[in-house]
């Protein structure tokens, strides 16, 4: 009487590990650009309510986060669980920054449709021969299985990543943008998430009562157009190529401004090119992991901005010239 | 201009002027171009005085201030009384911004009496002859700002580094709406009652 139910248990037994195995043995057989391509899908397409905690510059922060995608426009809310309790609404494209304790709500318009997390390109064809590309090994975030891809650079002229993906979805995780040292820059890490839950349209409403509050409008950041310019980079590092060049009249400036990017496939990096005489800083800076540096060549302004090692900007920012 | 208000500028050129009374000083700049000069010849003679021939970047930087609180006084005045209602109540928002990193320059520059020589110079390719100067503060102007927010709405356009590009986007833009806040000023009376809030 004892053998259907030991067969039984050898069966069932035998199923967990069989399935435990496919789930290891999938991530295993898929190619880590293939990875990466369903990255790009999971982000535009999946919906998601989690909390995300963010460090940078040493500081860590929390936020709330709810985002769907419906009829191909995106509607999310971030909020910030520290601070200031900031709010970011949007709606498609139109975004509503909210300070509740100022009472004060920004509107901007983003013109893309790319969202707070996604991430890196979608082709294998942009890492060129510049990164290699990596699955690492199996762990869990936010209570999931995840993959970790690591894509790392051969030079110190652009950063590494590495993206936990959801093994079941390919949903990024966790991200961390890698400096030239091996240590994390920034950090994007949901503490918890849930996925492809249906979203009920209030948990994109704004928490507070924004009835009183000042709207302000961001002015247009910019509008630009095609051009063909005379300037370009003497000493670019490998792998970086012209990939667009714009003329745009930024806010605050009655001027057209160059801004020609370069791209590596992944790190890109936007050379502004305007008069000497248009104020503006000088040497480097940086916000995060993004740099910038600018020099005075010819009589204009030269400033490279990009999220790559101080390194690069400023040598592409120093070896531009006129042609 | 009164000696009073002369010995007021010259004070908060040096840092000396307590923060409410500094305050103050900045509103009356903004509506006092006599002022502003004023303040301006204070900064060329303390630069005379400390024996500096060259600081790299202060014109610039000066006339971004001048620039900027004469913006900053035109958009006080644009809020006129027939100022359109609904959310664009503050249309000149990039300007504020520019006076408000402006103002942080310039108390900077307050800050840091003392000849540095490892701080930031604008540096000419073509012809590199870096004076010594003031240690100016790296602050992220605002046309380092355009830039920043310009690049990362085309890396996300290219479909490249967009949460990186995004999350300086975003964290500057909680700065701008920082920064602009600080800006503000006490409206008198007959401004509130045209700034009466709003939302589409």
């Amino acid at each position: 009487m004892r053998r259907p139910a030991a067969t039984a248990l050898v069966a069932l037994l035998s199923l967990a590990a069989q399935f435990a195995c496919s789930a290891t043995a999938a991530s295993e057989r898929v190619e880590p650009n293939e990875w990466l391509s369903r990255m790009s899908v999971a982000v535009q397409q999946t919906s998601y309510e989690g909390t995300v905690i963010r460090m940078r510059d040493g500081k860590a922060e929390a936020l709330k986060v709810v985002h769907t995608v419906a009829d191909g426009v995106i509607r999310e809310k971030v909020v910030a669980q520290e601070g200031d309790g900031l709010e970011i609404i949007r709606n498609g494209n139109e975004v509503h920054c909210i300070l509740p304790d100022r009472k004060s709500v920004l509107v901007e318009e983003w013109s893309d449709q790319s969202t707070l997390f996604s991430t890196l390109p979608s082709s294998e064809v942009r890492f060129g021969s510049e990164y290699d590309v990596a699955i690492v090994r199996e762990e869990r975030v936010a209570g999931r299985r995840a993959i970790l891809v690591a894509i790392r650079p051969h030079d110190e002229y652009r950063y590494g990543h590495r993206i936990w993906l959801d093994l079941e979805t390919a949903f990024p995780l966790q991200t961390q943008l890698i400096g030239t040292d091996g240590s994390p820059i920034e950090q994007v890490k949901f503490a918890d998430i849930s996925l492809n839950k249906t979203i009920d349209p209030a948990m994109l409403a704004p928490s507070v009562d924004i009835a009183s509050f000042r709207w302000i409008d961001q002015p247009t950041r910019h509008v630009s157009h095609k051009i063909d310019s005379d300037w370009q980079a003497q000493q670019l590092p490998r792998g970086f190529r012209p990939v667009a060049t714009h003329g745009e009249k930024l806010p605050g400036s009655d001027e057209i401004t160059t801004h020609i990017v370069y791209s590596d496939g992944l790190a890109n990096v936007s050379v502004f090119i305007a008069s000497a005489d248009d104020a503006g800083s000088a040497g480097a800076s940086s916000v995060g992991g993004s740099n910038s540096y600018s020099a005075v060549i010819d009589g204009h302004r030269v400033t490279a901005v990009g999220e790559v090692p101080a390194m690069t900007v400023e040598q592409i920012a120093t070896t531009m010239m006129l042609r | 201009m009164n000696e009073a208000i002369r010995t007021q500028i010259s004070a908060f050129v040096d840092g000396e002027l307590p923060d409410s009374e500094a305050d103050l000083l900045l509103r009356r700049m903004s509506q006092d171009a006599e002022l502003r000069r004023a303040a301006a010849e204070f900064l060329e003679l303390g630069r005379a005085i400390r024996g500096e021939t060259s600081v790299p970047g202060i014109e610039v930087l000066r006339a971004r201030i001048a620039a900027a609180l004469d913006h900053k006084a035109h958009a006080a005045e644009a809020v006129a009384p027939d100022a359109p209602s609904g959310k664009a109540l503050r249309p000149l928002l990039g300007i504020a911004v520019a006076a408000s990193v402006a103002l942080v320059a310039l108390f900077g520059l307050q800050l840091t009496p003392g000849v540095g020589t490892g701080g930031p110079v604008e540096e000419n390719v073509a012809d590199v002859a870096p004076d010594p100067g003031y240690t100016v503060p790296r602050q992220v102007d605002e046309q380092l700002r355009q830039y920043y927010l310009s690049h990362g709405a085309s890396s996300s356009e290219l479909g490249a580094n967009g949460m990186n590009a995004r999350l300086v986007t975003l964290r500057l833009s909680e700065e701008t709406l920082v920064e602009e806040e600080d800006e503000e000023e006490p409206v008198t009376d007959e401004q509130a009652t045209d700034e009466t809030p709003a939302q589409p």
